[in-house]
């Protein structure tokens, strides 16, 4: 009998550890994630943790991942919130935040901010007053070097178009190396144009006059093509190649120089032929700033969460949220002044670049317009193929790209 | 010997047997019906309602955020599709991709299967070697061909300029971006139509052709008499597969040059991704799908009434 007691004691005991543990688990909320750097093969898995973190500090919050290739990402992410659907939290670049916000999509997420000192990353997460999104990070452009080739070639860091088309030529003559690398290829659309930017504010041009009329064929815009021509046919840049081939053309140490933005940046400097410290950064060869791609963190407005969702996102702002976010994030601004970290810094030297021109460069987006920027894009950029391949007259193509987006708006 | 008569051992026989017959009929009356719902099922759900949808949203203005938000606007897509200058660009080019898409892609794989329909050493190894281009997935085979056409390390230019030419701007120039998409397209399709015509030429009867050797006929003439009526039929479906499929292919253009450069290879299916994905018009993207509905649905009623013509 008082075996059977002890049994039964024992089988009641452990019936209610087992009921308890599932009690626990459904008190919890699941906030499903998504963004497409889960998946870089480099800062994925560090980012993935940078905000796990948060998980100590809310434990009735559990995170779940949902990692998309990027080239699907903002197309899956549209069409999911548009159909009343997708994550609770997304992690999303301009173009798809602008889309998004402008659908009804997002939730007013400002009293996530309240209280925190934001840099200018913030202006560009306010839409019509309203803050739907928080900055997750800020990827500027600058031009890259390969310090070994442009000291053998006895070039140096140019800082016009000019001297890069001179010292491109110089390393391509003394190294065997390519030049210069740059898309230039309109099946890779959607970042074709967003590298141009850097050439079309470079040399002062806005799309967008302060009436808000669409100004595609101004002067500075004809000299940017002009200069990007110039670029084109002075036999500097890998033609027909895809910036993923040229990325790694340049990871195996055989480019003199590029544009890319931090981010690329970062993956040409990690784990390849080419040394981190042997890259250098320095402003783009433009009188003015270039561009920066944004991406921003926004909530749901289909989710069931949201309010575990904006606690989240308050955590992510906050010392601690940016600090862990720091860690993962390498070279790029985030939502609040972070310093780099000394130990980075010291391995990649060309980082601080990055961060000072952060501050300066003017979004990818057109102003006013950033729901339509891809669409008035195409034709501009239809007018810059029209003259790199056809010699077309850049002020006639792009009069005829004016014409193209005044019967579309 | 039982002493009932036959109408009383008939109303002896229980009930139940009376009516087995009957159910079995019934059930069998049914049984094509049983076959027939769930792919009928399959085409409503996967089929005719998406396309209905499509055909709605075509009628009006849909942003790709706000599926379900729609203003009816009739036939203003339409409107707008015509009256843009580039939309008949994209149709010509459409048109002139399907049509050399079947004309070279059918002419390669009837020559293909032709040379594997009589026996040769190794003949096996040969057809299997031929059925890779088609065996292979689109986006594998575009990846793959990406590299071939690369313009500084490419083997397409390793070639030319071991030949002592210019290289060439495979991808990168009006002027053989389509020609290198239709070369890609003929090595995907023309495995598939020697396949297909290699089986009809399989059932060509060898003793027609053998008479007709017999009464002095060339090797020319009992093609064109024996072999091509026999398997004309065959051709003429596989002419219209092929067709149909170069309308609605996407995924080879998209990722070799993404309907560039200049717009020259952009096709219908290109054009629509372009609408709905880049400028977020799900009503106009919808009305450039039914216009490519439309093509390729007229090509089959073409291909349908030539055939009745020739069967009366």
């Amino acid at each position: 009998m008082p075996k059977f007691s002890l049994f039964a004691g024992a089988l009641a005991l452990a019936l209610a550890a087992s009921a308890a543990v599932p009690a626990v688990a459904e008190d919890k909320v699941t906030l499903v994630v998504a963004n497409s750097q889960w998946l870089d093969a480099l800062r994925g898995d560090a980012l993935w943790k940078a905000v796990k973190v948060y998980e100590q500090r809310a434990p009735n919050v559990e995170l779940k991942s949902l990692g998309v290739p990027s080239k699907d990402y903002g197309d899956r992410m549209i069409t999911e919130f548009g159909a009343g659907q997708g994550p609770d939290i997304a992690i999303i670049q301009d173009e798809v935040f602008y889309a998004l916000a402008d659908a009804g999509l997002l939730v007013d997420i400002g009293a996530a901010a309240e209280g925190v000192t934001m840099n200018v990353t913030k202006d560009n997460g306010i839409v019509d007053g309203v803050t739907y999104g928080i900055p997750w990070q800020r990827a500027a452009y600058a031009l890259i070097y390969n310090n070994a080739l442009v000291e053998q070639a006895g070039a140096k860091v140019p800082k016009t178009v000019d001297e890069l088309i001179d010292d491109a030529h110089l390393v391509q003559e003394k190294t065997g190396a390519i030049g210069f690398t740059a898309r230039h290829q309109l099946n890779d659309f959607t970042t074709y144009y967003k590298d141009f930017q850097n050439w079309a504010y470079g040399y002062g041009a806005s799309w967008v006059n302060d009436a808000g009329k669409l100004t595609i064929n101004t002067p500075e815009a004809v000299e940017a093509v002009t200069a990007f021509k110039k670029m084109y046919d002075a036999k500097i840049i890998p033609t027909g190649d895809d910036f993923p081939t040229q990325r790694t053309r340049f990871k195996e140490a055989g480019v003199g120089y590029s544009i890319d933005n931090s981010g690329g940046t970062l993956n040409i400097a990690s784990g390849s032929k080419l040394k981190s410290g042997e890259l250098g950064a320095a402003p783009l060869p433009f009188a003015n700033p270039g561009a920066h791609q944004q991406i921003y963190v926004v909530v749901n407005a289909n989710s069931d969460h949201q309010e575990e969702a904006i606690g989240f996102v308050k955590w992510l702002v906050s010392p601690e949220g940016q600090t862990e976010l720091r860690k993962a994030s390498g070279p790029d601004m985030l939502a609040t002044d972070v310093p780099l970290l000394d130990e980075f810094v010291a391995a990649n030297p060309w980082a601080p670049v990055f961060a000072d021109l952060a501050a300066k460069s003017r979004p990818l987006l057109i102003p006013g317009h950033e729901v339509e920027t891809t669409q008035i894009m195409r034709p501009v950029m239809e007018a810059v193929e029209e003259v790199l391949i056809k010699n077309a007259d850049p002020a006639a193509a792009l009069a005829k790209a004016q014409e193209n987006v005044d019967r579309m708006f | 010997m039982s002493n009932h008569t036959l109408p009383e051992r008939l109303a002896a026989v229980p009930v139940h047997a009376g009516r087995k017959p009957d159910a079995r009929r019934r059930w069998k009356g049914l049984l094509p019906y049983a076959f027939i719902v769930p792919p009928a099922l399959y085409l409503l759900v996967f089929m005719f309602w998406p396309l209905g949808r499509q055909i709605y949203l075509s009628l009006t203005r849909t942003r790709l955020a706000t599926p379900n938000r729609s203003t009816f606007i009739g036939l203003g897509n339409y409107e707008r599709l015509f009256d843009n200058p580039d939309f008949y660009t994209t149709l010509k080019i459409t048109l002139i991709y399907s049509v050399l898409a079947v004309v070279i892609g059918v002419a390669v794989g009837m020559v293909a299967a032709l040379a594997l329909n009589r026996p040769f050493p190794g003949r096996t190894l040969v057809r299997g070697i031929l059925l890779f281009g088609w065996a292979v997935p689109n986006v594998a085979a575009a990846l793959v061909w990406l590299w071939i056409f690369n313009e500084r390390s490419g083997i397409l230019n390793t070639v030319v300029t071991g030949l002592g030419l210019e290289r060439v701007s495979w991808l990168t120039s009006t002027e053989m971006a389509l020609p290198s998409i239709l070369l890609v397209t003929v090595w995907q399709v023309a495995p598939f139509v020697m396949l297909v015509m290699l089986a009809a030429l399989q059932s060509v009867p060898e003793e027609v052709k053998e008479a007709a050797l017999v009464d002095g006929a060339d090797r020319l003439s009992v093609f064109k008499a024996v072999t091509l009526p026999h398997v004309l039929p065959t051709l003429q479906l596989v002419s219209l597969l092929v067709m149909v499929w170069s309308i609605r292919r996407f995924d080879i253009i998209y990722l070799l040059t993404g309907g560039g450069p200049i717009g020259s290879t952009s096709t219908l299916i290109v054009k629509l991704r372009q609408v709905a994905f880049e400028n977020h018009d799900l009503g106009l993207a919808s009305a450039y799908g039914v216009v490519g509905l439309v093509l390729a649905m007229s090509v089959a009623a073409i291909h349908a009434l030539y055939n009745r013509r020739r069967q009366t």
